[in-house]
């Protein structure tokens, strides 16, 4: 590897690193709040994606605007989740699951009823052109990314850390029984985190739209992996989500240059198996008393 | 020999120290009590010893034999076997059903034995032992109620049936008579001592009710912080300066059970 | 283990004569059940032998996954499984030519072998990562499939997999076929059922009720979380070999995420809590998919809706029901109508 790949590489990384604790950041955020578990996550980055689709490629809004637009949308499809299937669901967490799995079915169905299956939809790049870095090219559609998802990541860190919102939501993920004791309403905690994991998957389906073919099923590999870092993270543990996909961002952009996409997912699925068996509770996880 | 022999058994959490350095002997046929003020370290205790934590160090012999690292069903093979302090039960399965199905570990069974249901006669054994267990218990008359219809008392007493049903030498009671109203105490307590005194079994128990504890056990070991603070017969517990600062120090249940005075 | 006795049975001759009809029942309609599939493969058209056929292998699967999820393990691999052993089967059969009877056992030792290299790192979790990390492992072993191209053809798969014969007798047509898949299915579900009903049974059903207090009586949890994941396996690999025989080619796309989760809406529909309950939802669900064909590009989104509001309004499947229709079916009309004002008044608090 020269250094220019070596350095391309790197960024690249970075890049992935991003998209990925966008995307896992939400997925255990919700399930640290009451255990719920979103198999329509992967879907949620698709809505993202066909959102920026529409209103940039087809509406002509500009770019960033179809972005910001895109996040709320998403967020309302995390409401409405939590509604109407976590909520009724919430005595079993694998019915939750077991009832996102349905949805994921309904939602890739509805994208290509709406917008057709066969040719993937590309969307025109707003950004062309790249940065030249050392010897390294590195397009800017992906290196705004980088601050779009630091700003994203520390907006939700302000929000968890800062406000009466945030904190009681941790409060909630702590222990919901005690949270409740102390005039927390937890359907609104758990409608808080849903929206919060539809917004942060949604933009980085948004942010994702112009690099990747958008297509109905783009859902299926997205989701693989967050389980994939959330199960290395330690399931209900942000930080260790985010550490988590930045080590697992690393290892696939480093394996699919060397090798390809697919032995990248498969390193990583045995990445996952072996933290599994060393470090059971995640590279996070501690044993509780 | 002692039964039960623990040597510098410790159980850490990160930085809190729930059993540290604890040397612990109960010699066949005592009924042991464990004491302390809450968080003193006695359910941990309890965790370590049945295999349902790995000690953070030292070691635990049953009869002789290292058992501390195995797991709970390695340990209540060799005959150490405990009941818990909350009602644990199989909720879907008859009375009867419970106690037989902690008779796995002598039942067995292979895979193809369950297929082609060759052990039908060592099946009949064992609904046999365990119909005279609950005898014993006095939970007989109600073999075929679903246990979580049961109440509190007869739960918890067909807790203590479940662990009679795996046939231990060591029988680790959390708190037996926890929850329990007077009748049903008092009838618990005498069915500790006939396990002793007629079927042999060593007891080792955790109770916060104070005139039961001391009304059961000939010897009591005090714990503290995790650290085992004095040990001795009830009487001299109950004298003992130390001990009765470590309660004051907290709940003071001694006095609220009326004991102290 | 003997059922509760119902005491409102017990006394008049009467009464016994119902008791003994209850008992024989179910036997009866299983014998008729078994002597109409007998007979019906000679009167049916090919195409819906053709789906009998792939309705006794897929019996095996909801069966077999059932018995995984009486300890409490739902998984997300059993379809991957599946495929194991159809690729077992397809590359045996091809390659070793050994014939039809050995090479199906075989799937199934295949299908086994994978799964026992899954339940290693499985163990250390359990309820939602236990689903999801066996999504994971499944979609390893089936990226596996669609890269290596030498022997498992990669993306395309494998095709020309020999027709099956016992003994000289050629299989490979419809109604051999039918009759063989028949017979294993029968001997598989009886394995699966006596399984079910047996001590150990009941010891993965303890491990699902309250799994520290199995463990502390003597169930070794590990032991037989890997024993029950491992024998479902099995019968998963032995309904991949059937399917293989029966296709005469396979791809990695019959193993995918799609058909995981119409496994899992046989199971929810039906229920998994007795051995029936998911085959209930295989047969609801397979006569409803075929009701859907003309409606083919909307089935996933009826079928997802399906599941989701089962999950929600039906959480038992349909099995749950069956213990209330029975004297619901006897009670005044009057007190219907209050049942029913009572059940439509919860729904809409519900909703």
């Amino acid at each position: 590897m020269d250094s220019a790949t070596l350095i391309q590489t790197l960024l690249n990384s970075v890049v992935a690193s991003s998209i990925y604790a966008l995307v896992a950041v939400g997925l255990a955020l919700a399930f640290g709040v009451m255990k719920m578990a979103n198999f329509a996550h992967g879907e949620f980055f698709m809505v993202g994606a066909y959102c920026v689709y529409v209103l940039y490629g087809l509406l002509g809004l500009p770019f960033p605007l179809a972005v910001v637009l895109a996040v709320p949308i998403v967020a309302l499809l995390g409401l409405l989740t939590e509604r109407f299937i976590f909520r009724p669901t919430r005595r079993n967490v694998l019915a939750g699951f077991m009832a996102t799995a349905g949805l994921a079915f309904v939602l890739q169905v509805a994208a290509g009823r709406i917008w057709g299956v066969g040719i993937a939809k590309g969307v025109p790049t707003p950004y062309a052109g790249t940065a030249e870095i050392g010897d390294a090219n590195l397009g800017w559609q992906r290196l705004i990314i980088i601050p779009c998802a630091f700003a994203m990541l520390l907006a939700l860190r302000y929000f968890l850390y800062r406000t009466k919102f945030g904190k009681a939501l941790r409060a909630c993920a702590q222990d919901p029984e005690i949270a409740a004791l102390q005039g927390i309403r937890i359907n609104r905690m758990t409608a808080l985190a849903m929206a919060l994991a539809g917004a942060s998957a949604g933009l980085a389906g948004a942010l994702m739209a112009p690099i990747l073919p958008v297509t109905p099923y783009i859902g299926h590999g997205v989701v693989l992996i967050a389980f994939i870092v959330v199960i290395v993270g330690g399931m209900a543990s942000i930080e260790g989500a985010i550490i988590a996909a930045v080590l697992l961002g690393f290892i696939h952009t480093f394996v699919t240059t060397l090798a390809d996409n697919l032995i990248a997912t498969m390193v990583g699925v045995v990445f996952m198996a072996v933290t599994l068996i060393l470090r059971p509770k995640g590279i996070m996880g501690r044993e509780r008393a | 020999m002692a039964l039960l022999e623990t040597k510098g058994l410790s159980k850490h959490f990160g930085g809190l120290k729930a059993v540290s350095d604890l040397d612990l002997s109960v010699e066949e046929g005592e009924i042991r009590g464990i004491i302390g003020p809450n968080g003193a370290g006695k359910t941990t205790l309890f965790n370590v010893i049945s295999g349902t934590y790995k000690p953070t160090s030292g070691e635990v012999f049953l009869n002789g034999e290292r058992i501390s690292g195995l797991r709970p069903s390695r340990i209540a093979a060799k005959g150490g076997v405990r009941t818990f302090q909350r009602t644990a039960l199989f909720k879907d399965f008859t009375v009867l059903q419970n106690v037989s199905i902690a008779r796995h570990l002598l039942a067995n069974e292979s895979l193809l034995g369950a297929v082609f249901g060759t052990a039908r006669r060592m099946e009949k054994a064992h609904e046999a032992r365990a119909l005279e267990i609950l005898e014993f218990i006095g939970l007989a008359d109600i073999k075929n109620e679903l246990s979580h219809n049961l109440p509190h008392g007869h739960q918890r007493a067909l807790g203590v049936a479940m662990a009679l049903a795996t046939e231990p030498r060591l029988l680790m009671l959390d708190e037996p008579v926890a929850g329990m109203n007077p009748q049903e105490t008092a009838r618990m307590t005498e069915l500790i001592r006939k396990l002793r005194d007629e079927w042999k079994i060593t007891i080792l128990l955790v109770e916060h009710d104070m005139r039961t504890v001391m009304g059961l056990c000939e010897y009591i070991t005090v714990l503290n912080f995790g650290h085992k603070l004095t040990e001795g017969a009830p009487k001299e517990i109950v004298s003992n300066q130390e001990v009765i600062e470590a309660y004051l120090g907290s709940d003071n249940i001694l006095e609220d059970d009326g004991f102290a005075s | 283990m003997s059922a509760p006795s119902d005491p409102r049975t017990m006394g008049t001759v009467v009464d016994s004569r119902r008791e003994r009809l209850r008992r024989l029942g179910p036997w009866l309609v299983l014998g008729l059940t078994l002597a109409v599939l007998c007979v019906l493969p000679f009167e049916m058209r090919p195409y819906h032998r053709e789906m009998t056929m792939v309705f006794f292998i897929n019996l095996i699967m909801v069966t077999s996954y059932r018995l995984i999820t009486t300890t409490g393990d739902w998984s997300f691999a059993h379809i991957v499984l599946m495929g194991a052993g159809a690729y077992g089967a397809a590359l045996i059969a091809k390659h070793a030519g050994l014939p039809f009877g050995v090479v199906v056992p075989m799937a199934g030792i295949v299908a086994a072998l994978v799964g026992a290299a899954f339940i290693v790192p499985l163990l250390r979790t359990a309820g939602f990562g236990f689903f999801i990390a066996s999504f994971a492992f499944g979609e390893l072993v089936r990226l596996i499939w669609v890269k290596v191209q030498f022997p498992f053809g990669g993306a395309r798969g494998i095709i020309n997999i020999p027709s099956p014969e016992i003994l000289g007798l050629k299989l490979g047509s419809s109604i051999p076929y039918y009759f063989t898949c028949f017979i294993v299915a029968l001997i598989s579900l009886t394995i699966l059922y006596r399984i079910d009903k047996s001590r150990m049974g009941n010891a993965w059903k303890a491990i699902h009720g309250d799994e520290m207090l199995a463990e502390c009586v003597g169930i070794n949890v590990a032991h037989h979380r890997s024993f029950a994941f491992i024998t479902g396996a099995f019968f998963a690999g032995i309904a991949g070999g059937l399917l293989a025989f029966h296709m005469g080619a396979i791809d990695p796309r019959n193993f995918d995420l799609t058909q995981m989760v119409y496994l899992i809406i046989w199971v929810v529909v039906g229920g998994a809590v007795t051995f029936w309950g998911p085959i209930i939802g295989l047969i609801v669900v397979t006569i409803a998919f075929e009701w859907t064909r003309p409606l083919l590009e909307w089935r996933p989104l009826m079928f997802g809706a399906i599941l989701i509001l089962f999950l929600i309004f039906l959480p038992g499947g349909l099995e749950s029901l069956l213990p209330k229709i029975g004297p619901t079916l006897c009670r005044s009309p009057v007190e219907q109508l209050a049942r029913v004002r009572r059940w439509l008044t919860t729904f809409v608090a519900r909703t």
